[in-house]
Formats: C-alpha cells, structure tokens, sequence
C-alpha cells in the first residue's frame, strides 16, 4: 500500500471513504477508486447519485419499518398479500432475502436488529412494543418467526414467541434446513423457500 | 508464522527434540503443530499474534497419518482490523472449525500446566475444557453455546438493576441443557483420568502415594442422569436468583466448576510439597495422553513444550516412560535432557532448523 503523502488528495480521500464500508478493505478500495478514474465522469456521476437517493428519498415504513419511498410501503398496501400474516425479520435486507425465493405472499415487520445485552440491544432497543401493539391492531392468523438460527436469533425467536403467543392464534418459526449460525441473506432460494413451507408451530 | 517466514520440516517417528536458546523459536515450532490439532494455540488468546510482524496472514498446513489414513491439515489466519480470522481446511477443503477439531489428537505440556494443582479453578476447568473439546466434537458445541449464553446473561445483569424476567430465563434455559451436557461429559472425563492417574502415580511412588481426583461440580446432583442434574440446576438457578441480580453476576452453573487432587486423602494444594504437587500434575498428564489414547483408538501426538527443563531427570524419565508408548513426540528444550534416548535431535537458532546432534 502506497502511504497517504504519494498519491492526489482526492484519491486518497475516496480510497479512505469507501474502506469505511462493511466487507471492503483498503486494497479493494483501492482497486474501485482506480476503476472509477478509468470510467467516462456519467457514469460516476449516477453511482454518486444513486448513493444520495438512498440517504434522502428512502426512509421507513410507519406500519413494518421496512425500508422504502412511499410510507406505508408497496407491501404493506398491495391488496394482494395476505394481511392475516406477519413474518418478523431482524433487518430489512431479510426481506430482500425472503422476496426472492417468492414463496411468500403475506406482509413484514422489521425488528432493528436481535436481543444481544453484550451489545446493549434489549427488547426495548428494538421494534417490540411496536410488534405487540400491529398484533393487537391487526389480529393476525400467524407470526412466523425469521430470524437467523444462531444464539441471538434463537433467543430473540423464543422471547417473542412468549410474548405473542397469548396474542395470535398460531406463532412459527422457519424450519431451518439453513446451517446453523448461517445468515438468512445468505441461505440459496430453494433453501430459504423450504425454510418457509416447512414451518412450524412453536 | 511467529518469526518464521518460512519452514518445512519432516519429522521423525518417535521422539523430535528441538534444541535452542530462548527466543529462538522452538515455541512457536511446537504451537504451529498443536494448531493443526487443536486449531488453538496453547499459548495466547490473541492469536493475531501468530502472524509475523509486517505480514498479512500466517499459514500452517501438514499431514498426518492417523487411524483414517493420511490426511491434510490446514490452518490460515488473516490478520483483519479487528484481530484475526481463521480458515480450516482438512484434505484441501475448507470445513468449519467443529468438523476440523479432533482429526488430529494432540496432548500437549507446556509450563503453565506445573500450575494445574496450585493454580486458580480456572486452569483446571480450561485443562477439562480443551481435553474434552478435542475428544467430543458435541462438547465443544455445548461449550460455545454455554459461553455465549454465560456472557449474555452476565451482560444483562450488569446492565440493569431490574433484568427483563423473561429474558433471564431465556439464557438460563441454555445454561441448564448445555451446562448439563458439560457436567456429564466432565465428569466421566475425570472418573477415567483420576483412574490413570492413580495408577501411573502409584507406580512412581511404589504404592506408598494414593493420588485421587474429584470433579466438584458448582451444582452438586444426586444421579448422573440428564433429568437429575438439569432439574439440580433448575433448583440452584432459582435459589440463587435473588443474589445474582444484588451482585450482577453469574453464580450458578459450570463456569465455576473445579477438580480436587488429593494425595492420600489430604488436597495437594494446601498440603503438598512443591515435589508432590509437581508428579501429581505429570500423573494428571500421562493420564490424559491415556485416556485419550485409549478412546480414541490412537496414539495422539504429544507435544512438550519448554517442561523437561523445569523437571528433574529422574521425574523427566518417568514421564516419559509414563507416557509410553506414544509414537510420535515434540519436544523443546534449552538443553538436550538427559533422559531421552532414541531421539531425533534438531537444533534451533534464528529461526532455522538444523537436523542432527547440537
Ligand atoms: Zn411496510
């Protein structure tokens, strides 16, 4: 790695900028930045645009807290999905996951995240009260519960799966076929869609 | 690795001891092979430290011959910006750490074993810990999932006066069904190694010594039964609730648990010679090569680190000769000790190995 004093400012600041983001180290970084020098300025213009659409137009949804343009979200208004089911996701990008196995056809809550105290995220940290006062609202038919079978998930699925029980006629959790500790945006479609069909009652 | 930049090296059968000065990298040598055993090193908990200054990663692969037939081990650390990440392969394909652990059976020695008798609890329980986790792929399992729960629980209670009910239990519930499986596990383990090493111990002192090892488990039960020990558990953790939330700490459970070595009836740690604690932990030693030796159907590699210069030659021969017949042993030492014979013998400076007589 070249040090900070040999190449142009602007470089190196981008260099600094994307080595910020999950995954990518300075050596990627790198190679993007030098990527981009070598594109026509149009095309680094609409990635630069792109970037900033995200941060002002996309924001979350008042019902699911899923992320989206229009509040409440094209899920939570298309007619054609089944409101009598709530599958309850960690984060958004679960969804995405969940959407592309097509499997299934009922609405989303997003929870921010699952119950870890050694990450001071408890209950309260999270979209819970918000979950509890959709189901008294809603009356739904059934929870599923989604979230990623390693310790936090499994804590948090059984944690809600206490609270809600007394509240909707039928709680379940996917049944995993996915490796234990793996991730939901991880998992290949057929996978996942098996995870949803194959559910059950907790 | 360390201050290798580069090694290759084909042991001899039988016993390889490597000879040098401090600070040469004789250590390192013998953690590189314990960490295609154990995946661990025996020596440091930042492992980050195993990657040679200036370098990105540090790379450990071998073969071994074992029961199975050849296989190869390998160990990758990537130095990341926050410590360190490890890769596992076994015949070139890359497994998880679970299915890594234990094709290689290692029973290593190292200096801060002498403190198995005088030691904290700790190194007891760490001493059960990494020989059981070895032996049973479902102990170490077990092991994670108590640790994970153990550090969520004490999170919780460190950070509010008033924990969520509802999540205590969630984590005691993890406690107990791991926990349980970590008490029976240990104490068969010690059942069989307190036998050994009764009887390696009563062969050195001709009769005349009875050494006894006790697991004292921190939730006492009646019937080593799943069901009694869970539902003694139950009961401990409900009891002691109470005191857990005024002290904002974990009490309850195997994270607590200890071994009791006696020597004819009176503990060792109060009442024995720095001599007789010191052949207890040998005894407790060549035990454990025994035990695993014996379930495991073969001969693991023993690796002795730096502890033959800490002995005296006659108890440095009867661990040796305690021990066996291991097949194939790792030993480093600042000088050649007496007590070997038949040894392959390769002598270290500045990180080079040089086969033959220093
Ligand atoms: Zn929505």
């Amino acid at each position: 790695m070249p040090s900070s004093g040999s190449i142009a400012g602007p470089v190196q600041a981008l260099i600094n900028e994307l080595s910020k983001l999950p995954t990518i180290g300075p050596k990627t970084a790198a190679r993007l930045v030098f990527y981009l020098l070598n594109r026509p300025r149009n095309e680094a213009q609409s990635l630069a645009e792109a970037i900033l659409a995200v941060k002002d137009r996309v924001r979350l949804c008042s019902n699911c807290f899923s992320i989206t343009e229009e509040d409440p979200c094209p899920i939570c208004t298309d007619e054609r999905r089944d409101a009598t089911i709530i599958c309850v996701v960690a984060e958004a990008k679960d969804i995405f996951a969940l959407e592309r196995t097509g499997a299934y056809k009922g609405r989303y809550h997003v929870l921010g995240g699952l119950i870890s105290p050694m990450d001071g995220i408890g209950p309260a940290q999270l979209r819970v009260k918000e979950l509890v006062d959709r189901v008294g609202r809603e009356n739904p038919h059934e929870i599923i519960l989604a979230t990623n079978p390693n310790a936090e998930g499994e804590a948090t699925a059984v944690y809600l799966s206490r609270l809600l029980t007394p509240l909707a006629s039928a709680v379940t959790r996917l049944a995993y076929g996915l490796p234990i500790g793996g991730d939901l945006d991880y998992a290949d479609e057929v996978t996942l869609a098996k995870a949803i069909e194959g559910r059950r009652t907790l | 690795m360390r201050n290798y930049a580069h090694l290759e090296l084909q042991p001899a059968p039988g016993l390889n001891v490597f000879v040098g000065a401090n600070a040469q990298g004789k250590s390192n040598l013998l953690e590189a092979i314990s960490l295609l055993g154990t995946g661990k090193s025996f020596r440091t908990n930042r492992e980050r430290d195993l990657i040679r200054d200036g370098f990105e990663l540090a790379t450990i692969s071998g073969e071994a011959h074992v029961k199975a037939g050849a296989i190869r081990l390998g160990c990758t650390l990537t130095a990341t910006p926050r410590g360190s990440r490890k890769l596992y392969t076994v015949n070139g394909r890359s497994v998880r750490y679970a299915t890594f652990l234990g094709s290689l059976r290692v029973v290593s020695f190292v200096p801060a074993d002498l403190h198995l008798v005088d030691g904290p609890p700790s190194v007891r329980r760490s001493f059960l810990n990494s020989a059981l986790a070895q032996e049973q792929k479902s102990y170490y399992r077990e092991l994670a999932r108590y640790q994970k729960a153990l550090s969520q629980k004490t999170a919780l209670l460190r950070a509010e006066a008033a924990p969520d009910p509802e999540l205590l239990k969630i984590y005691d519930e993890t406690l107990v069904t791991s926990g349980t499986a970590l008490m029976i596990a240990r104490n068969h383990f010690v059942r069989a190694l307190g036998a050994a090493a009764s009887k390696v111990h009563a062969r050195w002192s001709d009769g005349r010594e009875h050494l006894e090892l006790t697991y004292r488990p921190n939730v006492q039960f009646e019937a080593e039964t799943e069901d009694s020990i869970a539902g003694s558990f139950e009961e401990r953790l409900r009891a002691g609730a109470e005191m857990e939330r005024l002290r904002r700490v974990a009490l309850v459970g195997p994270h607590r648990d200890d071994l009791a070595l006696d020597l004819d009836g009176r503990s060792l740690a109060a009442f024995g010679s720095q001599g007789q604690q010191r052949t207890a932990v040998l005894a407790v030693k060549v035990g454990e090569y025994a035990v695993m030796h014996e379930r495991s159907g073969e001969a693991p590699l023993l690796l002795l680190d730096d502890v033959l210069s800490e002995l005296d030659p006659q108890r440095a021969r009867a661990f040796l000769e305690g021990v066996g017949e291991f097949e194939q042993a790792f030993i480093t030492a600042t000088q050649l000790p007496g007590a070997l014979s038949l040894a392959s013998v390769y002598e270290i400076r500045d990180a080079r190995v040089i086969p033959g007589p220093s």
